[in-house]
């Protein structure tokens, strides 16, 4: 319980379901913030949530996982000219991962959570599909779950538009019913920004930014870190007054290349192979599926290639990936329901 | 339900009926305010007088010195930073000398008045891998820019007694004239005779919640004329150091658990001694259990534990689900169990520090609750071992 609208409602409605619920909010993040979920105002929402259900509420500290599975791992990555998701890292090692094997140690059944995103089951399969609510659906951060962890998973408001969830939390009286959905990456203070989260921790580099195909230096930026391949903000226009995308990010070299839409787009993904994780069957070489690159990006169609490492074909020209990133993988039959997820390699 | 086992004393201890009962006639109808002149002013102004009597024999000063406070934390709040203040207003440097042990109450309190006053500093002294304040830093610390030195009298946590006769004679020999001397007192109230043990320290903190009287009910004791700034100076209330109207029935609730605190305190200590030894006997034999500091060092009422491989929040889930009220000692205003500072200044590893457990106890714990803890964190621990 994060103290938001929807996992409030998610406790209160596998209550109603007749469940015996327990309540628990994760403290993760043990800096300053100013949004997400860990303030103690959120902690607070959640145990008057708990309390307004009858329920026990208890708060446990994964600080120091939060920290190493997701706040290094995201410094890291900057340093490394990699964009990574910390949601998807977050709910990959801690909420499930460490918690799933925390709530099996103490003896529940299953863990439900307020996520827009479904289990469906058919005869002992469980596959995880879509939320019905497309502008608030979550499978994307939930797509490296497999059959064992779904099958212990509910997510009792999958099926709900966002609107239909503050019916539900004003029914049940509870405080968050008209709390604003949270938006950014928790641990880093909106205020401040990413810039200076990552400035307390490491050196920026300063960067020059050079126009891909003449190689002419064309600007300058204070943190090739900050850089996103595919990043359109902040990059001048240039002197064809085209939009400009960053291509490439060198940390290393001090080097940032840029380039018009056309120059920059891709046909094809690769993908860590060690990263590779796939709900049941791993899909075969030249099978087709539909994939999303960002929690809310544009669904493409492309072919699995497997010869022997693992890339994906587009079907059409896409903007491109950041090394570092996260590409769900859906069934090109059933467009709702996830195959799998991995981590884009370098080019 | 499950029937409840506190063990959570050291948190907040069970209300006494005596005390609820004392309070009472104070707490309907009219309560004169105690600055006032006529009648019902007097009649509450002879019941904190008689109150503060209480407290200060139970201490061990005067009258005069006890000031009444909302609490534990205001009380150890008023002591450093109107110590720090009264200090700066004669010296360009002051410095502020505490354990690392310390409860947030102090170190906070030094945090503040550094952060928030230009010449302010505060110096951290380490502990040994008992908990015990090391001597030997703390003359280290002292020079003639202190303006107070803090050491608690009890920690919170482990229970762990520290000297405070060598900590006054550091600072009282250190510097020509001396420098103030402060101690959280609130942990060892439930068990120590204060007018010994505090009997070398300037200012005293105690609070009643922790020997079954009200909460936001506490004093700060001043055994010898120290400098002393009032933080909250508005109506002059409790001779300039505490302004605001005095609140009655919190007094008269702190004077009577004072009061039964003292009276029961050698019989109380017989009889949880033995507990103690019970309780440490039976979770030594359990895996992964380490008892944090010797008994001797302890007061009887605490027993800390770390368990490796196994994390607090676990055990204390089990715990609460079987009905047993423990704590893990430290926890951040969230509710979440944190990793404890005072763990870490006795060196203990983080990865046993993450499974500490304080079972605390009072006047009132039976030798059948103790039996029955063992028997359930037993089970609770050889089931986390099983499926770790």
């Amino acid at each position: 319980m994060s103290g938001g609208v929807d996992s409030s409602v998610a406790a209160g409605l596998v209550l109603e379901q007749g469940h015996e619920v327990v309540g628990a909010t994760l403290k993760l993040w043990g800096g300053v913030s100013d949004s997400g979920c860990c303030s103690v105002a959120d902690v607070d929402d959640a145990r008057r949530v708990a309390q307004t259900l009858g329920i026990d509420h208890h708060v446990f500290n994964y600080t120091d996982e939060f920290n190493r599975h997701v706040v290094e791992p995201f410094v890291r990555a900057h340093v490394e000219g990699t964009s990574p998701n910390p949601c998807i890292e977050c709910n990959r090692h801690i909420k499930f991962d460490v918690l799933f094997d925390r709530a099996r140690r103490l003896g529940f059944d299953a863990v439900a959570t307020g996520h827009h995103a479904q289990v469906l089951e058919h005869d002992g399969v469980h596959e995880l599909a879509r939320g019905a609510d497309e502008k608030k659906d979550q499978s994307y951060v939930l797509g490296y779950l497999g059959e064992e962890q779904l099958a212990s998973l509910l997510l009792p408001i999958g099926a709900m538009k966002k609107g239909e969830v503050r019916v539900h939390a004003e029914r049940l009286g509870l405080r968050t019913w008209d709390k604003p959905d949270s938006q950014d990456v928790c641990f880093i203070e909106a205020s401040k920004g990413r810039e200076a989260f990552l400035r307390q921790r490491v050196t920026l580099t300063p960067a020059k930014i050079v126009e891909r195909a003449s190689g002419d230096v064309v600007g300058e930026t204070d943190a090739a870190e900050l850089m996103t391949v595919g990043q359109r903000r902040g990059i001048l226009p240039g002197r064809d007054g085209e939009k400009r995308y960053v291509a490439h990010v060198d940390v290393a070299r001090g080097l940032v290349e840029v380039g018009r839409l056309e120059d920059v787009v891709i046909n094809h993904v690769n993908l860590v192979e060690s990263s590779l994780s796939f709900t049941h069957d791993e899909p075969g070489n030249r099978d087709e599926v539909l994939i999303q690159c960002s929690a809310h990006g544009r669904v493409v169609r492309a072919t699995v290639v497997r010869d022997p490492s693992w890339a994906l074909r587009l079907h059409e020209p896409a903007r491109p990936v950041a090394p570092g990133q996260t590409v769900v993988m859906y069934r090109i039959d059933e467009p709702s329901i996830v195959v799998g997820a991995a981590i884009v390699a370098s080019p | 339900m499950t029937e409840q086992l506190y063990f959570d004393h050291a948190a907040s201890a069970p209300r006494r009926d005596e005390v609820a009962d004392a309070m009472e006639r104070w707490q309907h109808g009219v309560v004169g305010n105690p600055s006032g002149s006529h009648r019902a002013a007097r009649d509450a102004r002879r019941a904190v007088e008689e109150a503060r009597d209480e407290v200060a024999a139970f201490v061990g000063a005067k009258p005069g010195g006890v000031i009444f406070t909302g609490g534990g934390t205001e009380s150890c709040h008023l002591a450093i930073v109107g110590s720090t203040l009264a200090h700066r207003a004669t010296h360009d440097r002051s410095v502020i000398v505490t354990s690392r042990v310390e409860h947030d109450a102090v170190l906070d309190a030094a945090q503040f008045a550094a952060s928030q006053y230009e010449g302010v500093e505060h110096r951290l002294v380490d502990v040994d891998a008992e908990g015990v304040v090391d001597l030997e830093s703390l003359r280290a610390a002292i020079d003639p820019d202190v303006a107070v030195v803090s050491v608690m009298t009890v920690n919170n946590e482990t229970g762990v007694c520290q000297p405070l006769d060598g900590v006054s004679s550091i600072a009282m020999g250190t510097v020509p004239g001396g420098v103030s001397t402060h101690t959280d007192a609130v942990a060892a109230a439930p068990w120590l005779h204060l007018p010994t043990v505090t009997a070398s320290m300037d200012l005293i903190s105690i609070c009643a919640h922790k020997i079954g009287g009200p909460v936001n009910a506490g004093a700060l004791v001043m055994r010898r004329e120290v400098p002393l700034l009032g933080v909250v100076p508005g109506g002059g209330q409790e001779r300039g150091r505490r302004g605001g109207t005095v609140d009655v029935a919190a007094c008269v609730g702190l004077a009577t658990a004072v009061r039964l605190t003292q009276k029961e305190l050698v019989d109380v200590n017989d009889r949880v001694i033995d507990l103690q030894r019970k309780l440490c006997a039976a979770l030594s034999f359990l895996p992964g259990c380490a008892i944090t500091a010797p008994a001797a060092r302890k007061v009887p009422g605490t027993v800390h534990v770390t368990f490796e491989g196994v994390a607090s929040d676990e055990v204390l889930f089990l715990l609460d689900q079987a009905g047993v009220c423990a704590s893990a000692a430290s926890s951040c205003s969230s509710g979440a169990a944190i990793t404890s500072h005072v763990l870490a200044a006795m060196g203990v590893a983080p990865e046993r520090a993450r499974g500490s457990l304080r079972l605390s106890m009072g006047p009132e714990t039976t030798e059948d609750e103790v039996d029955q803890l063992i028997a359930i964190l037993s089970s609770v621990i050889y089931r986390l071992d099983a499926g770790a």
